[in-house]
């Protein structure tokens, strides 16, 4: 399958802004079952520094430094996909959870790929007591690691309201799992911050989903803006596997892979300073039309 | 043994008071059960180093060392050597143990070697971490030791640390054990605190005590502080480089630290909003423009060292300097993300990493620590669980406990102690458990005796190009309670100098300076322009306050002058006292509600807490601003103004209390502004504290004239203009006649004779801005310049006739024009500007 995005992220501020010093994160990645075909990205105003690097993640970022006075920032980014990944199915046998924590903590690398560095607390993401309770239930003695966070994704996708306006960037995982409602963010959030708490390697993942539903489907929730799941080490032979909580959902081909990290604050896709705004507004317009 | 048979043949040479205190002070030493002492050595005689120090102590008279405390202490408090505990909101004066810890320099060296060889190791291990991974890949560190650090930045992985190495400053938390050998508590690679204040200590005892610190043979401290700054000077790649002390900010716990070791040193003190990227390199934003810097010793944790990189909410740190590090533009001491090695699960493996890097044995020990993330340790743990403290595998604090004290599991409820069984079982990782080891006791003095105390003692190694040198001595925690190892500065504890002494002949001693000296140097050459903005506004402050006490005598002041008649017949001191109020009102020193009662009025302008214009604020706002400067300021300039805001707080009652307390605070604005006058540098600092003070004042006597000189003004309101501008003695010498309105205003504005007319002050003004390096290079004159020649031709050329109200009012807002044309050419990125702030939303 292959896949148009359009990206469109305006900043608009309140008064002249004079410098802005910005990272992007908006190349999607290629990986096994996801092939970049070609990415641009344009910005105004133009900015009067522009440097490309991977991060430690894979990531391609982009830091722009602006020293024009404006009071937009428009960056509009534009890539091509093809998709071709073969996820287990969700009942699949895999190996029991106990056995996936003990191996994850043997790992001899701290590359990005590597299950050890995604089972400890992060900067968003807290181990906090109730929260792995809540996600132990989705895992009995011995069960199988898929059949576990299939379960505890539903479990997320069921008991938790999405509800764009409960919470903001900055809303504390704890409130969110307290008060059961959020956006993909905070279900990601929480989902991996249950499964770390029993030691199992989480990460987050940010990008976006198809925006018009295959016929006869539901459109997805938060197709229309950028979203975010989680991504599960399920043992060295299954490696790591997507899992939707916002839509309970394996993540197969609707699903396109902006980055990985370890929490939001990791993969944010435009991040940065200015000097000079008093108010900022943000809108973000996301488009993902199947080409073929 | 030649020690004991010296000393009682001594005793009967002389059978002196000192030997009595000495015998009174051995039998009152009570050895606290179970513990190691450094006085008492374990086959319970004194070690000769300690029988040294107490001889000569003891021949010192009750009364003579109670002086000599009692004068360590005025120091301290007047050096303002101070610190804050957590959720201070003032700084504490620092507390310090009036007896040294005394080192034998034989067991020094063998400390040195060992503290040595852990540095040494710590680099080693870091450059690979951050290099070629092998110790992971090879499993002789495992993966989840180090993925569980916070410190452990990824952002740096792959990233050479510019200057060659990542740790600069290397310290250890040490504790002597019941083997007698001393043992590692804790190590510090992040950003090691505490060498400021040891050599604040030492500066101190070594004073109270001069003739017992030179006859002890104590080795200097100051040479390692040069071989340090040295050190730091040659990791830079090029000649004369420019280095800052980067920290978090004066609400920081060890500011005054950072203060003190920025002084001695000769780096600036800098703060994040200081610096700024640009081009491939880190900058200072200076009153002369972008400066290049070139080593950046850094007191601000790693996270929060970048916004855009690392811990995005940290308004500590500078954007773009993860990148700029990644292209060697400038060396940060430590390296960030050298605090990883700080984390507890990774002490078990030190002894094999030391093997296989150094090939050589691990030679100090560590407290036995077991990381609950390996299976056979943790069941170790598990089984004997009351044996152990637990504590955090990584920072401070047990995950899931609060506070960051370690846990001992055998004092806690069952609940609590199941739900901690439970969390090393599902989360080892997380969790290492330590061995519970008794330290030895330091002596103290109490109450005119000697008494036994737990302490910390933590050592500084710093990286030279010759290998690592220790400081001799350290900084030395010492505990109100049994358990040292929760010493912290915050629970009651006291600090004490580190003596590192031979038990050689003193003979060399007289080779040996009496003191540290201090190597005096000047800051160097720029100005940054938070600085120049806190001196601006020190002066701007300090300036208010004298006009606001003025105003405040004034009004407590009848008018009591017997040669003067009414001419007007009316009651116009009364008139006068009104327009007084209103002033004060219009400057926020009192309000509104207060008009009826001119001594309610005086009191509250004096020392209203709540209001913002009060003298008591005024002079408060001037300390904040000041403690910003510390590195800038002397001592007694410091001192004066915590003296006047502390006596300003004292309460008074009446007309009298108010009037002597607004001639006494005039008395010490003086003093300051003599002692700036007379004592500061006149590098671009005092300029700036200069114009903060000559723009108030033009302003203030341009108000006060268009308040007391107006069109049809009185004599007694010109009389109270001339008192309040401090001009009366200039008017009668040079008029002989009662106040007359233009020959007041000529005075109060024109007369550029006058050290307090406008025109006096806009000329000073001038010179100041002309001597200030340019910082455009297109040659046009500059606006506070341009502002402030046409002030002044104005002010040269004008009339006193024709200066009515109107004009005087355009003159005012002229004044306030200049101020901020000045604030906004040279900081435009003080604390009154926009800082950056970061991109919102979820994007």
């Amino acid at each position: 399958m292959i896949y148009d995005i359009r990206h469109v992220t305006t900043y608009s501020y309140e008064t002249q802004v004079s410098f802005a010093r910005c990272s992007l994160r908006l190349e999607p990645l290629s990986d096994g079952g996801q092939t970049l075909i070609s990415h641009n990205v344009e910005i105004r105003p133009k900015p009067a520094e522009r440097a490309t690097r991977r991060d430690f993640f894979g990531t391609l970022t982009q830091s722009i430094l602006i020293e024009t006075a404006h009071r937009t920032l428009r960056i509009d980014s534009r890539a091509r996909v093809s998709l071709d990944r073969h996820p287990p199915a969700r009942d699949a046998v895999s190996p029991s959870w106990e056995s996936v924590r003990d191996v994850a903590v043997e790992a001899t690398s701290l590359g990005p790929t590597s299950p050890v560095g995604y089972v400890f607390a992060s900067s968003l993401v807290p181990v906090l007591r109730p929260v792995t309770a809540y996600a132990a239930a989705s895992f009995p003695p011995g069960g199988g690691i898929i059949a576990g966070a299939a379960d505890l994704m539903r479990r997320i996708r069921t008991e938790f309201k999405y509800d764009p306006k409960a919470t903001v960037i900055s809303t504390p995982l704890k409130e969110v799992f307290e008060k059961r409602h959020g956006v993909c963010q905070d279900f990601a959030h929480v989902m991996i911050a249950g499964l770390r708490g029993l030691g199992l390697p989480a990460a987050y993942v940010s990008g976006y989903l198809r925006t018009i539903p295959p016929p006869g489907q539901p459109r997805l929730q938060g197709a229309d803006a950028t979203h975010a799941w989680v991504s599960v080490w399920c043992g060295a032979e299954l490696g790591w596997i997507g899992f939707d909580p916002t839509n309970d959902l394996v993540v197969a081909n609707d699903h396109i892979i902006l980055a990985v990290g370890r929490d939001f604050s990791d993969v944010s896709p435009v991040d940065g300073v200015i000097v000079g705004a008093r108010k900022q507004k943000l809108a973000v317009a996301v488009d993902v039309l199947l080409v073929e | 043994m030649t020690e004991q048979g010296g000393q009682s043949s001594n005793q009967e040479s002389r059978a002196r008071p000192g030997q009595r205190r000495m015998a009174q002070w051995m039998r009152d030493y009570a050895r606290l059960p179970g513990s190691p002492d450094e006085y008492i050595g374990q086959d319970g005689a004194p070690r000769p180093v300690w029988t040294r120090f107490f001889d000569a102590f003891a021949a010192l008279s009750p009364a003579d060392i109670e002086r000599r405390f009692a004068s360590a202490d005025r120091h301290l408090r007047e050096a303002g050597v101070t610190y804050r505990a957590p959720g201070d909101t003032s700084d504490r004066i620092w507390p310090l143990s009036h007896l040294p810890l005394i080192i034998d320099a034989a067991d020094w060296r063998q400390l040195s070697a060992g503290i040595a060889q852990r540095a040494q190791l710590f680099e080693m291990v870091l450059a690979d971490l951050y290099g070629e991974g092998k110790l992971v890949a090879n499993g002789a560190i495992p993966a989840a030791a180090i993925a569980g650090s916070n410190e452990y930045l990824r952002a740096l992985s792959g990233v050479r640390p510019p200057g060659g190495r990542h740790l600069h400053l290397y310290a250890a938390d040490i504790g002597r054990g019941p083997d007698g050998r001393w043992w590692v508590l804790s190590d510090r690679t992040q950003a090691p605190s505490g060498a400021g204040y040891a050599l604040e200590n030492r500066l101190v005892l070594s004073r109270a005590f001069s003739n017992l610190y030179k006859s002890m043979n104590v080795e200097r401290v100051a040479p390692f502080f040069e071989a340090f700054r040295d050190s730091l000077r040659a990791s830079a790649d090029r000649d004369e480089p420019r280095i800052g002390l980067l920290t978090p900010g004066s609400f920081n716990e060890t500011y005054f630290e950072h203060a003190t070791l920025a002084r001695y040193l000769g780096f600036l003190l800098v703060e994040g909003d200081d610096l700024a990227v640009s081009g491939d390199r880190v900058h200072i934003r200076t009153v002369a423009g972008l400066k290049r810097l070139d080593v950046l010793l850094r007191r601000v944790d790693s996270n929060m060292l970048d916004p855009l990189e690392l811990d995005a909410s940290s308004y500590l740190g500078v954007p773009g300097l993860v990148d700029v590090l990644r292209k060697s533009g400038v060396v940060v001491a430590n390296m960030p993300g050298s605090g990883v090695m700080e984390a507890r699960a990774l002490l078990g493996f030190l002894p094999n990493l030391c093997r296989r890097l150094l090939s050589e044995d691990l030679m100090m020990p560590h407290i036995a620590t077991w990381w609950c993330g390996q299976k056979s340790a943790r069941e170790q743990v598990l089984s004997r669980l009351d044996e152990f403290a637990i504590e955090g595998a990584y920072g401070r604090g047990v995950p899931g406990f609060p506070g960051n004290a370690p846990v001992l599991p055998g004092e806690l409820s069952a609940a609590d102690r199941d739900r901690l069984k439970d969390a090393i079982a599902n989360r080892g990782i997380d969790y290492v458990g330590q061995e519970l080891v008794r330290l030895s006791t330091t002596p103290t003095w109490e109450n005119g005796r000697i008494t036994p105390r737990p302490f910390v003692l933590r050592v500084f190694a710093a990286a030279t190009p010759n290998g690592w040198t220790i400081l001799p001595g350290g900084f030395c925690r010492i505990a109100e309670q049994a358990d040292a190892r929760a010493v912290s500065m915050g629970d009651g504890a006291s600090s004490a100098d580190v003596w590192i002494v031979s038990d050689k002949a003193v003979a060399t001693s007289t080779l040996l300076p009496a003191v540290d000296t201090v190597r005096i140097r000047r800051i160097a050459g720029v100005l940054p322009s938070r600085a120049a903005d806190n001196l601006f506004w020190l002066g701007r402050y300090l300036e208010r306050a004298e006009a606001t006490m003025r105003l405040i005598r004034a009004l407590g002041t009848p008018q009591r002058d017997p040669t003067r008649g009414n001419s007007t017949g009316s009651t116009p001191a009364l008139h006068s006292a009104e327009r007084i109020q209103r002033m004060l009102v219009a400057w926020g020193a009192t309000s509104q509600t207060a008009r009826a009662n001119p001594q309610k009025v005086a009191l509250e302008a004096l020392q209203s807490e709540e209001k913002f214009g009060s003298a008591l604020s005024l002079v408060r706002s001037a300390q904040r601003t000041a403690t910003g400067l510390r590195e800038r300021l002397s001592p007694d300039a410091w001192q004066v103004i915590t003296e006047m805001a502390d006596r300003l707080a004292v309460e008074v009652h009446d007309d009298d209390g108010v009037v002597s307390a607004a001639e006494l605070t005039l008395q010490e604005l003086a003093s300051f502004a003599g002692l700036a006058q007379e004592n500061m540098n006149r590098a671009a600092g005092w300029r700036f504290l200069e114009m903060g003070r000559r723009a108030e004042r033009a302003i203030n006597t341009t108000r006060f004239t268009r308040q007391f000189a107006y069109d049809e003004a009185g004599d007694e309101d010109l009389d109270a203009l001339l008192t309040l501008v401090d001009c009366q003695i200039t008017y009668r010498s040079r008029y002989l006649l009662q106040p007359l309105l233009a020959p007041v205003r000529d005075l109060a504005i024109l007369d550029p004779y006058n050290p307090r007319s406008v025109a006096f002050q806009v000329a000073a003004l001038n010179e100041h801005i002309a001597a200030l390096p340019s910082l455009k290079e297109h040659g046009l004159i500059e606006r506070p310049q341009r502002l402030a020649v046409a002030l002044e031709a104005m002010l040269t050329t004008a009339e006193a006739a024709t200066l009515d109200v109107k004009k005087l009012f355009a003159l005012e807002q002229d004044l306030l024009n200049l101020a901020d044309a000045i604030g906004l050419h040279y900081f435009p990125h003080g604390p009154n500007a926009s800082r950056p702030e970061k991109l919102t939303g979820l994007a």
